[in-house]
């Protein structure tokens, strides 16, 4: 069963939140709902962005996601473009 | 007037090739952060190793991509590039501009930015160097209101796609690369924008097996444009080609005496399938064999056009050689119909089986073709749901190891041994 | 209405992509798409392009460094102001494309160009060398093992007249990326020159805990040659990692993910030639480049021994190959033991392939052709 959109917000923000390191791939998310396809999960975490929840953690050539509470500094790792 | 001596580079001012450097001094007249470009430059020709930090993470808000962080490792020595991030625009198909939106993006340019450029990035995209990190939002709500002009992609997304000139001004073009690439860069703008994927992603449109785009060597999904039937041969032209009246490979040769030109030698001999022939005046092709290379075609442009019912071949997993080599894309579909009358559903559709299987496979930093190399050509054709044809392989596999699941060999894999060993001695 | 940066999201656009291309196409493109019958090379750098209609798209083609400012874009306009009807091009090879409706304007336009000093050289096309793809080097990158517009404008100094004239066998395709990420994909390229780091990387264990997710830098390693370890920093023990340089190649891939594992070194770095390569499908399969010289030392400002090099196989190539035949098809038609010797080029081990699939590159014939190297 397929979790609504809300609590597939709810699970993704609280994996971000309890996550052994802050910078998680979207691959990480996939787990938050096994029935869920994988473009609905990055569709749910990228709102999750707009609402200002979640940020988008870029190197260049990666991008990932995170917690803006839980990144300390702004610089990172980066990589090819 | 210069603020930093820079004899090494000044070096590079020489020649007959433009000067990058005498560019930048040019710029620096009205842009003095370009001096400390300069200035750091020259340190890295003295000491021989770059001074540009290891990116940081910028872009403007809501988006994933299309800025990349980039701080000069000696900001107080250099403070006119201490933030010098790249900010990647989306250029528009085929790369044709008018005087006015490149004049209003110079002046943009010239209010946020530091003023260069590279015109293109390897990718694409235009792309503007040299950005302080508390200019990127304004100059991106400018950009988009004023110029109706938005951000290309960088990171795990979709990349900016690109095309090569096609049909716009190119006589072999299969397809129209401009539209097919302008309607799917609309139609992916979330995923060019956002990230979305294991890894980055690239689509590249290539009128002809020419690939003027290197659609094949770079992208993940390479539409190349091709054709069915027969090439539409004008005998006439090829007897003005034989006379020596027109000018072989389009005048590419011009420079050299290289003889009278030989139709036999330059042409039929180097088709790689030898389906050319003259016969009694005329070039005959057999078109069943033609494995449609552009070379005939390339050498007699007014003789020689492609067939009339035309398309894309369609290739998935080029890549540049980090981690496991270089990878060319690897045939998929061989004919496949690129209209933009049905809004261009058919690959749409393809790519979409791409992306949920190796969304869902991909592991992170993987390209799509290494997720095809680690699971298998064979994997990967039955994802798509396409039939295994002969057309996907170079030769058939040399090696006797194959899969065979249960279900294909009679009475399953459960044995009983014990039955085996009254029947044969141990 | 402006920015507000107290209010960022107020009244924002987003995901409004590129500018349509046709509002750019110069009025003979427009009227004229889908309908062209043939083009022609009337000179170096001049173009025709015959349409159904009658009409003729004239194409003066110019070359461009990658890394140029908006005071010569704004140069450009002017030019294309002047003379066609406010539109122009770019290539995909950083190449200008300025185009004219008729013959009469080709001339006026080439003037024009010739009298702005060096800066718009007219060429780049048929059996020539065109401009050099490349990617940023030391301009704006933070991890290459070369710089890339400088080696570009030497070799292109020294190749100038084979990009204002015809005379190769093939067109001759050159690319240089700075280092092994080939941003600039110079993996099927006729000539590619490629920054290359030799040092395996320095650990900052001060740094890496702050700046590193250590799996990451880990997992990055192609031959497993990154380990977990520990360290001492200021008598407290770390966690960081160890590299086992035996088994680094030198790729790079670890600092792309973790900025407290720097590689590059002013005598380590320098540049690899590798050739052969091609993308278009013309009578042979696209091909990759092949290494042939493994190391040339960085030599700025004008990186003499890498432009001595890339001149010495041009030329061998534009002496010996065949009509049509690209640098990649005329190893192959002689041998690559004939292209060490015909290029005075020393073969080395380093050409000998040891990564993965390497066998397929092995010698598994009894068909050779005696050469210098077998004494």
């Amino acid at each position: 069963m397929a979790l609504s959109k809300d609590e597939l917000k709810a699970a993704i923000l609280k994996k971000a939140e309890t996550a052994p390191k802050p910078q998680l791939y979207i691959k990480d998310f996939y787990a938050c709902d096994p029935d869920a396809k994988p473009r609905e999960i990055k569709n749910v975490a990228n709102d999750l962005v707009k609402e200002g929840k979640l940020m988008f953690w870029s190197s260049g050539s990666t991008t990932m996601y995170a917690m803006k509470s839980r990144i300390k500094d702004e610089e990172g790792t980066s990589g090819v473009n | 007037m210069a603020k930093h001596e820079t004899p090494l580079l000044d070096e590079l001012e020489k020649g007959p090739w433009p000067s990058f450097v005498t560019d930048i001094k040019r710029q620096a007249e009205k842009k003095p952060e370009c001096w400390d470009i300069l200035g750091q430059l020259e340190l890295s020709y003295v000491e021989k190793i770059t001074h540009w930090k290891h990116g940081g993470i910028v872009g403007v808000f809501g988006y994933g991509g299309g800025i990349v962080g980039r701080y000069s490792d000696l900001p107080k020595r250099f403070p006119g590039v201490e933030h010098f991030h790249t900010v990647r625009l989306a250029q528009p198909a085929s790369k044709y501009y008018s005087t006015k939106h490149l004049r209003d993006l110079c002046d943009l340019w010239e209010k946020y930015g530091s003023g260069m450029t590279n015109m293109h990035g390897s990718t694409g995209d235009m792309v503007m160097l040299g950005c302080r990190t508390e200019a990127l939002e304004p100059f991106f709500y400018e950009m988009t209101h004023n110029l109706n002009q938005d951000l290309g992609g960088s990171g795990s997304n979709l990349r900016t796609p690109a095309n090569c000139i096609g049909s716009s001004r190119c006589e072999w073009s299969c397809y129209d690369t401009e539209e097919a690439c302008h309607q799917l860069t609309m139609h992916y703008q979330d995923e060019i924008h956002r990230p979305a994927f294991p890894y980055k992603f690239k689509f590249k449109f290539s009128g002809c097996p020419n690939d003027c785009v290197a659609a094949i060597a770079r992208s993940d999904v390479a539409v190349i444009g091709t054709w069915r039937g027969n090439i539409r041969i004008d005998q006439a032209a090829v007897k003005e080609y034989v006379a020596g009246n027109i000018p072989s490979n389009g005048g590419a040769h011009a420079g050299r005496d290289w003889g009278k030109f030989d139709i036999q030698k330059e042409v039929i001999n180097l088709c790689p399938t030898n389906c050319m022939w003259m016969e009694g005046g005329e070039l005959k092709i057999d078109d069943s064999e033609c494995t449609r290379c552009m070379h005939c075609l390339n050498v007699m442009p007014r003789a020689l056009r492609p067939g009339a019912e035309q398309g894309a071949t369609i290739c998935v997993g080029a890549k540049a050689p980090i981690l496991d080599g270089a990878q060319f894309a690897t045939l998929i579909v061989p004919f496949m119909k690129v209209s933009a009358d049905n809004e261009f559903e058919e690959l749409i559709e393809f790519i979409e089986k791409i992306w949920d299987w190796w969304m869902e496979e991909g592991k992170n930093r993987e390209r799509c073709g290494e997720t095809m190399q680690r699971l298998g050509l064979p994997t990967f054709i039955k994802v798509m749901g396409l039939d295994p044809l002969p057309q996907h392989i170079k030769e058939p596999r040399s090696n006797p190891y194959v899969f065979w699941q249960e279900e294909e060999v009679p009475g399953g894999f459960d044995r009983d041994v014990e039955e085996f060993r009254a029947r044969h001695a141990a | 209405m402006a920015y507000d940066p107290a209010n960022p999201m107020v009244d924002r656009i987003s995901d409004i992509g590129p500018r349509y291309y046709a509002e750019f196409h110069p009025p003979v493109i427009a009227a004229n798409k889908g309908k062209w019958l043939w083009h022609e090379i009337t000179q170096p750098g001049v173009l025709v392009h015959k349409s159904e209609t009658g009409d003729e798209c004239w194409t003066v083609r110019v070359g461009a460094a990658r890394l140029i400012s908006i005071e010569l874009i704004r140069e450009m306009c002017d030019i294309a102001d002047k003379h066609c009807e406010g539109f122009f091009r770019f290539t995909t090879r950083n190449n200008v494309e300025f185009m004219v409706d008729s013959k009469a304007k080709v001339q006026p336009l080439l003037d024009d160009l010739k009298s702005r000093g060096n800066k718009f050289p007219v060429g780049g096309t048929g059996a020539g060398v065109t401009n050099i793809v490349h990617t940023q080097g030391w301009v704006h990158c933070h991890t290459p093992a070369t710089d890339a517009s400088g080696v570009v404008k030497a070799v292109m100094d020294e190749l100038f007249d084979y990009f204002t004239s015809m005379t190769l066998p093939a067109q001759v395709r050159i690319a240089l990326a700075c280092c092994l990420n080939m941003c600039g994909a110079v993996h099927a390229s006729d000539i590619a020159i490629l920054g290359v780091h030799r040092k395996p990387p320095m650990i900052d264990h001060k740094r890496i805990t702050g700046v590193c997710e250590l799996p990451l830098a880990i997992s990055a390693c192609p031959l497993g040659a990154v380990k977990p370890a520990k360290a001492m920093v200021d008598g407290v023990e770390v966690k960081t990692v160890q590299v086992n340089a035996e088994r680094c190649m030198f790729c790079g891939n670890c600092y792309t993910m973790c900025p407290a594992m720097p590689l590059a070194d002013p005598d380590g770095d320098g540049i690899a030639i590798l050739v052969g390569g091609k993308v278009s499908n013309s009578r042979s399969a696209p091909k990759f480049s092949k290494l042939v010289i493994p190391f040339l030392p960085n030599t700025p400002p004008r990186w003499p021994e890498t432009v001595a090099a890339v001149k010495g196989i041009l030329e061998a190539y534009a002496k010996d190959a065949h009509k049509y035949e690209r640098v990649g098809e005329w190893a192959e038609r002689i041998g690559w033991e004939k292209f060490f010797e015909k290029c005075d080029i020393p073969f080395t081990i380093k050409s000998i392939d040891d990564y993965r699939l390497a066998y397929d590159t092995w010698r598994t014939t009894t068909q050779f052709k005696y050469t210098s190297h077998i004494k």
